[in-house]
């Protein structure tokens, strides 16, 4: 698969302060990549040295194989981006600046434009600075996914919009999804991003902590059990890979770590067991097990 | 009770805005303050030996009084030094006064409600109105002090003729000039439905104020008496010293702000008296491009203004009839510019046309302005990454910004001459093509600061303020240059000063070729800063 955003090494500081120290990740053709991690922790900055919004300090940043600052105009005609809080003109109204960014981006589809307003259900009519902060969020969103693009970015997308429309936006990013798109998803909203993503990539201040596939993360992450035994379930504390052990009378909790899964199974099946409970970590353990670091 | 909830706590807010605002208030209070009172010494200069009757005669002028305002005095004889200080710097000082502190009351007002901050406070236990009240009585107690700081001064010169009752008078009057101008921007601020229009209404409404007391002045001061800005000038200090103007100020004010108190106690945050309309589904076509949107966003901004200029070219170009007339009965005044070959209208259009000059200026500092305003906003996030470059963004904003200027040079250049000759009686020496020339002759100095705001947004964007002190520096060393005499090197310093005024004095080519070069080199390496640059964002 071919690579659609390789970033490398990439470093940014604002005056003194550094606000990126070693961001390396890819998004491969066709992938949906979520990009999270704790606030203040540079997602949006590397998404913005992307753009070419601001330049890089140092490292290589590409998109469709060019230099993100260098080509950005080449670059951009094939990519669509929401930031996650859109900033509207006040004097002019939905519609008109839906219309200005699809004529500014090339290649905006009107129909299409018309199903997303009303799927999204906005006033096209309303000036811009009546909106409330969701309906301001759909005008981005509506305008990015008009038109056709290979690679879409998405800065918290869907930051102020109700659930209901939260999901529409999923089902249209799973569209693109299966046509082939590929998709940086930066959110912090891990239902949208455990329902839409390939791969995921957690950054922590200014430096990638963790690469992979959901699976792949599980596994380095312990599940949860809990059982009920007849036998003297405290010879459980002393297995390899049981964590965070908590008796209560024949009943226990722990944490297993996957690589042990087998000596822990063996061990439990000593005890005549009566309970086993395993819960596979959900993706908030796994961040939380990063946000804390 | 529910006055007492309405504004409850605004002390608090008080002392907080105090606090926020101390570095701002000391630079306004001693900027306005020593420029209104420093000049005493310099004018002493300028009184000695026949100075003040030459003085005299010179203001008896029309175009003069249309300026700076009349005087009360009717004979060469009675004009002392205090006469004279008060008839040139009076209205002026008061002006700029009027004009800081409306800038300031919308700004702590309307523009924290458009910027959400107001909900924040709002959420506090502060009463709804609280934020306005404190806001007034900053103003206020910053305009008292600004008026004791002047009469001080003035004093302290111990000059003849500067009473302590007239320096106070003098104080008071620019500070009571400031109290309207905060009345008014706190009107405004409720009627219009944000804070741009707020200011912008309210800053026409003054230069409305302004121009039409050119004209009563020129004609008939009494008539100036029913125009608020009349009651900041009319006071006459050092000479009449009449005090009844700043009672009006103080009646005329306590209504507005009672007016304005009531009006915003029945309308919601966030909005105005004046509706706003349904607007369109889908963009016309002529919004759907960068220039377009441009065009778009500062609309409102350069039909105001444009308006203005016409204004404003056409009430000084309503003088010259007067003008024709005054210099008829004046033997002196006839003598003086028969000597020096130049024509009185000649004269006095070389210095409107750079008055006017210098306020064209401002439009497209305006605008280049605007384009940071929007980037500091995210604004342009999204724009920019479509397939739209950074260069069509700069160029599209200069090149608006350059429009701007020839178009309102040009309107400006209209108002006056069409005016000026269709008023004029006699014949005049000069013709429409006379004023044209004149005024695109100054054309590259508004070209300049078009290139100057595009160097500072290119290199140093937070700094796209400062163009505009340059310009007013440029602008009091032109309008003080003729009063008082500068040396050359330091007239120089304000780029105006580098063109001939013309039509007295006559083209000079290079010059204009030259300045024209250097703008545009200017605007050549802005660009260079904007390629490169971090845009402003998320900062
Ligand atoms: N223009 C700027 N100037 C100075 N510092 C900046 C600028 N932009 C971002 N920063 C700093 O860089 C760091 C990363 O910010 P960034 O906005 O990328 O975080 P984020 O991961 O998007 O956070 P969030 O989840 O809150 O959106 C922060 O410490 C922020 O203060
Ligand atoms: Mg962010």
């Amino acid at each position: 698969m071919t690579e659609v955003v390789k970033v490398e090494g990439v470093q940014k500081t604002f005056g003194k302060a550094k606000a990126l120290s070693d961001v390396t990740f890819t998004v491969k053709a066709g992938e949906v990549v979520g990009f999270i991690g704790p606030n203040g922790s540079g997602k949006s900055t590397t998404i913005r040295i992307l753009l070419g919004i601001i330049k890089r300090n140092a490292g290589n940043a590409e998109i469709f194989g060019k230099d993100v600052w260098k080509n950005s105009l080449e670059i951009h005609k094939r990519i669509s981006y929401v930031p996650g809080d859109v900033t509207l003109w006040g004097g002019l109204t939905g519609g008109e600046i839906i219309d200005l960014f699809l004529k500014l981006h090339g290649g905006g589809d009107k129909e299409r434009r018309d199903y997303l307003i009303e799927r999204f259900e906005l006033d096209p009519k309303k000036k811009a600075k009546s909106y409330s902060k969701g309906n301001r969020q759909k005008v981005g969103l509506i305008a990015a996914l008009s038109v056709e693009s290979d690679l879409y970015i998405f800065d918290e997308p869907t930051s102020g919009l109700d659930p209901l429309m939260e999901s529409i936006f999923q089902e249209e990013v799973e569209k693109l999804k299966n046509a082939g798109k590929s998709i940086l998803l930066s959110s912090h909203i891990l239902s949208e991003v455990e329902r839409l993503a390939d791969k995921v990539v957690i950054i922590r201040q200014g430096e990638i902590v963790e690469t992979g596939t959901l699976d792949e993360l599980r596994y380095l992450t312990r599940s949860t059990v809990k059982m009920e035994t007849n036998g003297d379930i405290t010879a459980m504390a002393e297995v390899a890979g049981v964590f965070d052990f908590e008796q209560d009378g024949n009943k226990a909790t722990f944490s297993a770590e996957q690589e042990h899964l087998n000596e822990i199974l063996l061990a439990a099946g000593k005890l005549d067991v009566i309970k086993f409970d395993s819960s596979p970590p959900t993706l908030e353990d796994l961040f939380m097990r990063h946000y804390e670091g | 009770m529910i006055m007492k909830e309405k504004f409850a706590r605004w002390d608090i807010l008080f002392l907080q805005y105090l606090k926020r605002d101390w570095k701002k208030i000391i630079i306004w209070v001693l900027g306005i303050g020593l420029f209104s009172s420093g000049f005493i010494p310099a004018f002493k200069e300028l009184a000695k030996g026949q100075g003040l009757v030459g003085m005299y005669e010179t203001m008896q002028n029309p175009a003069m009084i249309s300026m700076v305002g009349p005087t009360p005095i009717d004979s060469a004889a009675d004009y002392t030094l205090g006469a004279m200080y008060v008839h040139e710097m009076l209205l002026f000082c008061g002006l700029i006064t009027m004009i800081v502190s409306l800038l300031h009351v919308v700004g702590h007002t309307r523009k924290e409600e458009d910027l959400g901050l107001t909900e924040l406070v709002r959420s506090f236990q502060i009463g709804r109105q609280a934020n306005s009240l404190a806001t007034m009585a900053e103003t206020v107690l910053i305009n008292v002090l600004l008026a004791v700081v002047i009469s001080v001064v003035m004093i302290s010169f111990n000059a003849d003729t500067i009473t302590v009752e007239g320096s106070f008078l003098f104080g008071a009057s620019i500070g009571a000039a400031g109290v309207l101008g905060a009345v008014l921007g706190l009107l405004f601020a409720q009627i219009m439905p944000n804070s741009s229009g707020a200011t912008g209404v309210g800053l026409g409404l003054v230069g409305l104020l302004y121009m039409t007391r050119a004209g009563t002045d020129a004609s008939n001061p009494d008539w100036s008496m029913i125009n608020p800005m009349g009651w900041t000038y009319l006071t006459y200090p050092f000479t009449d010293n009449n005090w009844m103007p700043l009672v009006f100020v103080l009646i005329f004010s306590l209504v507005v702000i009672i007016i304005s108190f009531v009006l915003e106690g029945s309308r919601d945050m966030g909005a105005g008296y004046l509706p706003e309309r349904e607007g369109r589904a889908h963009a016309k076509s002529s919004l759907l491009s960068v220039q377009g949107l441009f065009a778009r966003l500062n609309r409102g901004a350069i039909i105001g203004w444009f308006i203005g200029f016409l204004v404003m070219g056409a009430a000084y170009g309503s003088i010259y009839g007067d003008m024709q007339t005054f210099l008829q009965s004046n033997e002196v005044m006839q003598q003086m510019f028969t000597q020096a070959d130049v024509s009185l209208e000649a004269s006095f259009t070389s210095t409107i046309i750079m008055v006017m000059a210098v306020l064209v200026s401002i439009l497209p500092i305006v605008i280049i302005n605007k384009l940071f305003a929007e980037e500091n906003r995210s604004q342009l996030s999204q724009i920019f990454s479509t397939k739209v470059s950074r260069t069509e963004l700069f160029w599209a904003s200069v090149g608006l910004a350059i429009f701007a200027g020839v178009l309102g040079t040009l309107l400006s250049v209209a108002g006056l001459g069409g005016t000026a000759l269709s008023v004029m009686e006699s014949d005049s020496s000069m013709g429409m093509a006379d004023f044209f020339a004149a005024g695109f002759n100054l054309w590259p100095s508004v070209l300049f600061f078009t290139g100057l705001s595009a160097l500072v947004i290119g290199w140093v964007p937070g700094a796209g303020k400062l163009v505009y002190v340059y310009l007013a520096y440029s602008f009091m060393l032109n309008y003080f240059g003729g009063i008082v005499d500068f040396p050359d090197w330091f007239l120089k310093t304000a780029i105006q000063d580098w063109l001939p005024q013309m039509p007295v004095e006559s083209f000079d080519l290079p010059v204009f070729i030259t300045i024209t070069a250097i703008s545009i080199v200017l605007m050549v390496i802005g660009y260079i800063g904007y390629k490169r640059r971090d845009m402003a964002e998320g900062a």
